[in-house]
């Protein structure tokens, strides 16, 4: 009980320092880097060679990557969600009295950092897996996590998204995400210059509310983008970009641009990728076309073997 | 003040008031229904006046009078705040004519939500000025020599700090307020009034102050003789249930009666509180 309040009151103490540290973690990294990290993504409606270089970029850090990943992204990311949601607890929101904009915004604010806790920690899981720790990864794989291969980054990105619900989960859940991801940053960097002090009268507070909203119109079509260029690619896309990305993977590798680490490509076998991808794109067609002929093939072919089993 | 309205053609007849009681502290509210006849210009206390007078609900059951409080029934001194028809406002500035137009049926009173009932409309606001207290929101005159005359305050310095003097703590701010959350304490068995009054101060010092007390501080900083104590309100801005607290909901400007830059005060001391803690992150 006394460890309890003794923790309590370190925590009160200190509240104002990690409160401020709470606002600026949302902006820098984590406002940063959501920037970085969408239009990265919709610079993929460029080309597959366009993505596949700025994340060969990304992964040129080789083994710093997980440093930067889990320094300057996951650990302030948990920080912010998890003070967040005692924040939201702190708080009561009574917008069925006042239905002002400034109350519907900080009750928005609060439901959308919600969603974007579980949306960020889901999305981190369904593509990067949380822990690269190889036993982890023999449970996460098989069920369905874990999904991008950065050596592979689009094809790998494009067939993550088709996983669930005949495609339709993933893809709904991410635009709802980054939307709502976008809704906080933009409205976070409005209330934080007014936690900072930045914009002080109304008429700057106003000015500033104009600018948060172009910011977060921009950076929902930047996200929207990204959303688009990772679920519209078909079967037959995806096969023509991972045949681009082990080209560029030959190339790259022979010119010293990326480190052969295999647990980055998608399916890392060696031989001629350029071939059996074509085979595979084939097959993919194949499979939906004729797929219940193949079944009755399949079923004919049980019953003839069945009468010659006992004679064997 | 909002202005008479002689134009009203539809004059009713009689006046449903609905009320939400309580006995006393701790006890189970109810609603009551009151009908009472209409007469030109009344404000709500004139209506609660009424239905003090005849005690007598709408089904003719005689109760106690429905207590409230109020005092100067000019809109300076804030005792009178209640919740009418939803929204937190000084019930003798709140004309009955006018309330028509938001509800033709009936008014609806109750009391404010984010303060201990001590009896139907009554509550008890005392943790609004224990805000005060913190922020030590006066200016520090002992008054036992004579000081001379006090430093000239720049017009742009009026101009700034006239509206913020108009606070009469009246609640609002706080009633509307999503951060600022009800405290309730019941004094226990045996404890004695000192010991009580101790644990509710220790209480409300940890909760938020609220944007009136932030705004009173941001007075007195930004006055000639307050601002000796600027470092010491300051520090309580940075303290537990402070200047942090604010959600930026800013429901308390949208709601106060005297249209008091209260957002203003917020974002000045959030300017004022960092670059207190830089200067005393360095100075240390």
């Amino acid at each position: 009980m006394s460890e309890l309040t003794r923790s309590q009151s370190i925590f009160v103490r200190h509240e104002f320092a990690i409160r401020r540290l709470h606002s600026l973690l949302g902006i820098v990294p984590l406002g940063l880097y959501m920037c970085i990290h969408l239009t990265t993504n919709a610079s993929l409606l460029n080309g597959t060679e366009t993505f596949q270089r700025a994340v060969y970029y990304i992964h040129s850090l080789g083994a710093a990557l997980p440093l930067v990943e889990w320094g300057g992204i996951f650990l302030p990311l948990l920080f912010h969600a998890i003070l967040g949601v005692w924040i939201i607890k702190t708080g009561k929101s009574n917008l069925g009295s006042y239905r002002f904009t400034g109350n519907k915004r900080y009750t928005w604010q609060r439901w959308t950092g919600l969603l974007a806790f579980v949306f960020l920690m889901f999305h981190v899981l369904h593509l990067h897996g949380w822990f690269h720790f190889g036993p982890w990864l023999a449970v996460m794989k098989p069920l369905g996590f874990a999904n991008f291969y950065p050596y592979n980054a689009a094809s790998s990105l494009a067939m993550a998204m088709d996983d669930w619900a005949w495609g339709l989960f993933w893809p709904a859940f991410y635009l709802i995400g980054v939307w709502a991801t976008v809704f906080h940053l933009a409205n976070g960097l409005w209330t934080a210059g007014i936690t900072w002090g930045l914009w002080i009268s109304p008429a700057a507070q106003e000015r500033a509310t104009k600018v948060c909203v172009a910011f977060g119109v921009l950076l929902t079509v930047i996200g929207t983008a990204a959303w688009w260029a990772a679920v519209a690619p078909g079967p037959a896309e995806i096969a023509q970009a991972r045949e681009t990305e082990n080209e560029m993977y030959e190339a790259a590798l022979k010119t010293g641009l990326v480190y052969d680490m295999p647990e980055k490509r998608y399916e890392a076998e060696e031989g001629t990728e350029a071939e059996t991808d074509g085979a595979e794109a084939i097959i993919i067609e194949e499979t939906i076309i004729v797929e219940p002929a193949t079944e009755d093939s399949e079923e004919e072919a049980e019953t003839e073997t069945e009468p010659s089993e006992p004679a064997s | 003040m909002i202005a008479l309205e002689p134009s009203i053609k539809n004059r009713p007849e009689f006046i449903n008031v609905r009320v939400r009681r309580q006995d006393g502290p701790g006890q189970k509210p109810y609603w009551e229904l009151h009908k009472i006849k209409y007469e030109r210009e009344m404000n709500v206390i004139s209506v609660l006046q009424r239905i003090a007078a005849q005690a007598t609900t709408v089904d003719g059951k005689k109760v106690t009078p429905v207590a409230w409080d109020c005092g100067c029934l000019e809109e300076v001194c804030g005792a009178c705040t209640m919740v009418i028809n939803g929204r937190v406002r000084q019930s003798c500035s709140a004309l009955v004519d006018r309330l028509f137009e938001e509800n033709a049926d009936e008014i609806v009173l109750e009391p404010m939500t984010k303060f201990p009932v001590l009896r139907d409309l009554m509550v008890d606001r005392s943790r609004l000025f224990k805000a005060l207290e913190r922020v030590e929101g006066w200016v520090p005159v002992d008054s036992y020599y004579n000081l001379g005359p006090g430093e000239r305050i720049s017009r742009e310095d009026q101009e700034r700090n006239y509206p913020l003097s108009q606070c009469m703590s009246c609640g609002c701010c706080l009633e509307a307020c999503p951060q600022f959350t009800k405290i309730e304490l019941t004094r226990q068995e045996g404890e004695t009034e000192e010991a009580f009054e101790a644990r509710k101060k220790a209480e409300y010092d940890e909760a938020f102050v609220g944007p009136h007390a932030i705004s009173q501080a941001m007075l007195f900083n930004n006055h000639p003789t307050g601002k000796a104590l600027a470092a010491e309100r300051l520090e309580a801005l940075i303290g537990p249930g402070g200047i942090s607290a604010c959600g930026n909901a800013q429901n308390c400007v949208a709601v106060c009666p005297k249209e008091i830059p209260l957002t203003t005060s917020i974002a000045r001391a959030g300017r004022a509180t960092t670059l207190h803690a830089i200067k005393k992150w360095f100075d240390r």
